[in-house]
């Protein structure tokens, strides 16, 4: 969250993807930073899957991604 | 020298014994104190007696706790927490609670007062009747504030922020857009409290409703823009009157904001405070390197950014902004009493402190090293006053003009009043029509009356406010010119006494 | 003295949150950087992405930091901004 801040100071727009596990936490820091990122949340977990799935995560996720990076 | 055996022993009467259980001592006691020193032995006489009766005394050390050593209850109090609970502020301090309740205290070491407070007569028989305590260390430099921080109210209102652990607090007061671009003094609640201690004011009183979101700014708020932007306690008397004569109607500080103008309100003191306060009326007045001119200008900015919400980009759509947008703010030199102030030709007693508000978008200087006579000085003032804005620009322009001591001089040694020059420029800034520009600027605001004949003059200043001001270094043939936009009826100067 | 606690001087009409830059109408065309936080496994989600924005005509950088315990250095973000108009960050479990 903090990197994506930073880029977003810097003027450039960014976008995050974090998984499901993260959202409580994700929450509390925007709240502690005073600063609301765009973040797409994805599926948790991730390490114990194949290629294919998360792949496949990549796939369900894309359009909601982008849809955060414009208006 | 004090012999530290006993000549007399200390006794509670038979009748007063049964007492005790329900009491407890509190003793707060400091290592770096001669009479806490003396008082250690008579607090272990206390407890003593007190002991096999089932009362308490509790020690509290306020810097290093090994100083009640071989006592039952030896306590830390170095954060100060018990000190600052039961109010003390000379140590040492003794107190009796009666089930919980304090009923009595005895401060310093009084041998009669002690006896009372405990009930035991024969105390420390080897010292003297009387020995005054020693300050408490709730009361060393800046503790108090923090102390009431810490565990007190402060009755302050605004939000708490906390920095984020990864980032500092110069960083977090940039992150949430409060700053004007140069870093500010974060806004702590004990910087707060000390700055409120320059008024009598409340912090919860309403100064007025700030633009350009007129959102109500109590003097807390400003107290809090008063810290970041740098100023001392005893600036606040200036800096709350600045933002109340910024709010007067006249002013029009909506205007000022809410323009592709560049003007900003510029911060004119005059009257006593402005010396008590160590304000700066000579070189470089206008510039950078005094405290009191930097941050009392600077506070008015950031009230109307932080609290008004007036922001470039916003509201604020001015094309080329200015400098003044950081701080515009100064004393006028009241020292030569061959002028009145700008207060006193206003009408105020010379003894008033007051605070001008007016609109300005920097300093254009005006050079004349030649001229010794107050017509010719006139003349070269003329020819670059009437230049403000473009030389046909008649309406919607106003200025103060600031002479120089070198200028002021001649005016002096000429015998001429303010009131003289001002009024042989203002003859000299009279514009033919032909001259004047076409537009809202000039024609646009002419009667076809005054239009009909293209020789008809048109003062410079046909709606504008024009001023003279002594300001400015000792040496240097130089005056300055603060234009800026506005007039009578839309932004005007105004004045409002400190009280 | 600790500055972790600062009175807020705003008006406090607004929330306290920070809103997020203004996105832009389109980004047809669009330069998309994908920025690799380096926890594991997440290279091969923005692989995909990267096939997945290739295809539809953005040009796509890779970034990555050295490690993800650690706020990305300044000179990366920099790069970033220069070279890309977007970026997506990825991937945090």
């Amino acid at each position: 969250m903090h990197d994506i801040r930073g880029l977003e100071q810097l003027g450039i727009v960014a976008v995050g993807v974090a998984t499901t596990e993260f959202k409580v936490a994700a929450a509390a820091q925007n709240q502690a930073l005073g600063y609301d990122p765009a973040v797409v949340f994805v599926q948790h977990p991730i390490q114990d899957r194949s290629r294919e799935e998360i792949r496949a995560l990549a796939d369900r996720a894309v359009e909601e991604i982008l849809a955060n990076l414009k208006t | 020298m004090l012999a530290m055996t006993q000549v007399a022993v200390p006794h509670i009467e038979t009748s007063d014994k049964p007492a005790f259980p329900a009491r407890t001592f509190l003793a707060i006691v400091k290592q770096d104190c001669p009479t806490c020193v003396l008082a250690i032995p008579v607090l272990r006489q206390i407890e003593q007696l007190i002991a096999p009766l089932g009362g308490t005394l509790e020690v509290y050390v306020q810097d290093d706790v090994s100083f009640a050593a071989g006592f039952s209850h030896a306590c830390d109090d170095t954060a100060l927490a018990t000190s600052y609970r039961y109010q003390v502020d000379t140590v040492p301090t003794l107190i009796r609670l009666k089930e919980g309740q304090e009923d009595a205290r005895a401060v310093g070491w009084q041998r009669a007062q002690w006896q009372a407070v405990t009930g035991i007569s024969g105390l420390g028989e080897n010292l003297p009747d009387y020995r005054p305590g020693c300050g408490s260390k709730t009361m060393d430099p800046r503790m108090p504030v923090r102390l009431k921080v810490k565990y007190g109210n402060t009755g302050l209102a605004s939000c708490r922020i906390v920095v984020p652990a990864l980032s500092d607090a110069v960083e977090t007061c940039y992150e949430r857009g409060w700053t004007d671009g140069l870093p500010v003094v974060p806004p702590t609640e004990e910087r707060v409290l000390e700055v409120l201690d320059g008024t009598a004011r409340s912090p919860s009183e309403v100064i007025g409703l700030i633009p350009p979101n007129l959102t109500p700014c109590t003097v807390e708020k400003v107290a809090i823009n008063a810290v970041m932007a740098g100023c001392r306690p005893e600036y606040m008397p200036v800096v709350l009157t600045a933002v109340e004569a910024a709010l007067m109607p006249a002013f029009g500080l909506h205007g000022v904001l809410a323009t592709t103008n560049a003007c900003t309100p510029v911060v004119m003191v005059n009257g006593p405070i402005a010396r008590a306060i160590g304000m700066n009326a000579k070189g470089n007045v206008f510039g950078q390197g005094n405290r009191a001119n930097a941050a009392i200008g600077r506070t008015l900015q950031l009230v109307v950014r932080n609290v008004g919400g007036g922001r470039p980009g916003e509201i604020d759509r001015s094309v080329f902004g200015t400098p003044a947008k950081y701080s515009f703010c100064f004393a006028e030199d009241e020292e030569d009493p061959r002028w009145e102030s700008y207060a006193v030709s206003l009408g105020y007693s010379p003894n008033a402190s007051t605070v001008t508000i007016f609109p300005g978008d920097g300093i254009t200087q005006t050079i004349d090293h030649i001229s010794r006579q107050p017509e010719d000085l006139c003349r070269s003032y003329a020819g670059c006053i009437r230049a403000i804005y473009h030389t046909g620009h008649v309406i919607g322009v106003q200025a103060f003009l600031a002479i120089g001591r070198e200028h002021a001089i001649v005016f002096y040694d000429a015998g001429w009043s303010k009131a003289r020059v001002k009024e042989e420029l203002l003859d000299l800034l009279k514009i033919p029509v032909r001259e004047v520009a076409p537009g809202r600027s000039g024609l646009s605001g002419l009667t076809a009356e005054e239009k009909a004949d293209p020789n008809n003059l048109i003062p410079k200043f046909k709606n504008g406010t024009f001023n003279i001001i002594r300001a400015g270094g000792s040496a240097g043939k130089y005056s300055a010119i603060i234009s800026s936009i506005g007039g009578r009826g839309s932004i005007e100067p105004v004045t409002k006494e400190i009280r | 003295m600790p500055e972790d606690i600062l009175l807020d001087p705003t008006a406090e009409t607004a929330p306290a949150i920070q809103p997020r830059l203004a996105r832009p109408e389109s980004i047809a065309g669009k330069t998309i950087g994908l920025f690799d936080i380096a926890k594991m496994r997440g290279d091969e989600f923005l692989d995909r992405l990267d096939e997945l924005l290739t295809a539809r005509g953005h040009a796509v950088k890779r970034y990555r930091k050295k490690h993800f315990t650690h706020l990305a250095p300044i000179e990366l973000k920099q790069r970033i901004k220069s070279e890309c108009d977007l970026v997506i960050e990825g991937l945090a479990d």
